[in-house]
């Protein structure tokens, strides 16, 4: 605000010095200046507004995927263990139930026969192990967070049999460099890299807080990783198979980084 | 002379729009979950758990997308930000950013200026207090959001890191906050332009800057001399640059 007597004496300032308005003189008044910002704010405003953003910078995009794979890759260290905080409460009941089947999918003996493991792909030796066959093998619990892509992190106590343990057991060709889990949850499958699944928490479970796992927790077994985000892990094991070449997934496949890793 | 280094308005611009992304994408990730609580637990020191944010601030369509925007964005902010860093140590302009002895006096002086308690503008150099506060925060700030933004990437393989900051759940809660403070400064400082110096604006393009527009000879603060009045343009014969004489100048509310 400026007082009368102001403006006035602004005024004779300005015959004095013989000049234009110095507004004028460059070109800037309040509606031009509102205006100017308006559209830059518009503009910013729109780009947010939910797009996925210009479908040029894609090639960008999958670039970028495939160079933080390399960083990823490198930080991936079989002694980096998850230990989940000991005042973190256990997610008991409350943890996510996830499928992608339209019902929970649940093995059905009478039409597909006894459910079986099958570990195979480039092994020496391939599997079909039973759930007594996988609780035969040596046991291997821990108390684990399960971090989900959403954000969401939950404890759990995971007990099952390493997978290392397990290609052990099949004799897997060192060549092998990936591994894809395949499940009967409609075509839920998600495929690593051999370094991840060696890690020696993971683990092919078939019991969740010391209980066998129920079908809303991927019954009768799961591959479960500290190491990979919640998607990777495949629920409602099927298959096993040691790989020379990645075999996608089913999130990976729909624009979900492959890699995944934590 | 220009005002601002080559480097430093490339940076900013950069800046500005990695920013902008990393905001919205965030927004986006956070959406597939807008809550802190662990499965089974409360947070305590979350007001809108399960609320999540307006879709219209968010940036990437789904959240695939905007994980794939957040981590190539990512490297920009971060491989930006040390490009600037490093330039202001080599080049000096640190020494502008710098809170100096009496910074708290000064920013108080400012806002007993801009609460039009102080009359006349204080004294500055190329940056009032506020704005050095502000310019110096924003780098620690963004420091904070990388750190806390690798904790919660690589909470297993970066787990001291993740456990340094209390864990996961508060590694990603800090990440938030710090998310909230560099849009809390961004968003004073791009009304404090457009309110009080858009003639800036072009400082950080061109380079070039008008001192005799400067929000100091103008005796503006928000809203107030804003346009350019006779007295700040005008020929230096028509009133002495001299300390003793600033009280010549018509006296303004």
């Amino acid at each position: 605000m400026t007082s009368p007597r102001d403006s006035d004496t602004q005024a004779s300032w300005v015959r004095l010095a013989g000049q234009t308005h110095q507004a004028e003189r460059l070109g800037i008044d309040r509606r031009r200046f509102l205006a100017a910002s308006g559209g830059a704010f518009g503009a910013l405003f729109l780009a947010a507004c939910d797009s996925q953003g210009p479908r040029s910078a894609q090639a960008i995009l999958k670039f970028a995927e495939e160079k933080n794979e390399t960083v990823e890759r490198a930080l991936l260290s079989h002694t980096s263990m998850n230990v989940p905080r000991r005042s973190a409460k256990a997610a008991g009941e409350r943890f996510p139930s996830y499928f992608v089947s339209r019902q929970v999918p649940v093995w059905d003996e009478s039409a597909r026969g006894p459910w079986r493991l099958e570990v195979g792909g480039m092994v020496a030796k391939p599997l079909q192990l039973s759930l007594a066959d996988l609780g035969s093998l040596p046991r291997t619990g821990y108390r684990l967070d399960h971090f989900c892509v959403e954000g969401w992190t939950a404890v759990a106590v995971r007990t099952g049999v390493r997978l290392s343990d397990l290609a052990r057991a099949a004799g897997a060709d060192p060549k092998a460099r990936y591994v894809d889990f395949q499940s009967f949850d409609d075509n839920y499958h998600e495929s690593w890299d051999i370094e991840s699944a060696m890690h020696p928490q993971t683990l092919i479970v078939y019991a969740q807080d010391g209980r066998y796992l129920n079908p809303a927790w991927g019954a009768p077994a799961r591959v479960y990783s500290p190491v990979k985000l919640g998607y990777k892990n495949t629920k409602y094991l099927t298959k096993i198979m040691f790989m020379p070449e990645r075999n996608g997934g089913y999130w990976s496949d729909r624009g979900y980084e492959w890699y995944g890793g934590v | 002379m220009k005002r601002h280094h080559a480097v430093v308005r490339v940076t900013h611009w950069v800046n500005a729009i990695a920013l902008t992304i990393m905001v919205g994408s965030g927004l986006r990730i956070f959406n597939a979950y807008p809550a802190f609580a662990r499965r089974g637990e409360t947070f305590c020191c979350y007001a809108f758990e399960r609320r999540p944010m307006p879709a219209s601030l968010t940036f990437g369509g789904w959240l695939a997308g905007a994980r794939n925007w957040h981590f190539a964005m990512m490297w920009v902010l971060a491989l930006n930000g040390l490009v600037y860093l490093g330039f202001i140590y080599l080049h000096g302009e640190w020494r502008d950013l710098v809170p100096r002895r009496g910074i708290a006096r000064d920013a108080w002086e400012m806002v007993r200026f801009y609460l039009t308690v102080r009359k006349d503008h204080p004294r500055q150099g190329k940056h009032n207090a506020l704005q050095r506060l502000a310019y110096f925060s924003m780098p620690i700030v963004g420091i904070v959001a990388v750190v806390t933004g690798i904790a919660i990437w690589k909470p297993v393989q970066l787990s001291p890191l993740t456990n340094l900051l209390g864990g996961y759940v508060w590694a990603r809660y800090w990440h938030f906050l710090a998310m909230l403070a560099l849009v809390a400064l961004t968003l004073g400082h791009i009304f404090m332009v457009f309110t009080v110096d858009p003639y800036s604006i072009p400082s950080m393009i061109t380079g070039k800057y008008r001192e005799d527009l400067s929000p100091e000879a103008r005796n503006a603060r928000p809203f107030v001399h804003l346009l350019p009045t006779a007295t700040a343009g005008a020929p230096p014969s028509l009133h002495s640059s001299s300390e003793a004489s600033r009280d010549d100048v018509p006296p303004r509310l």
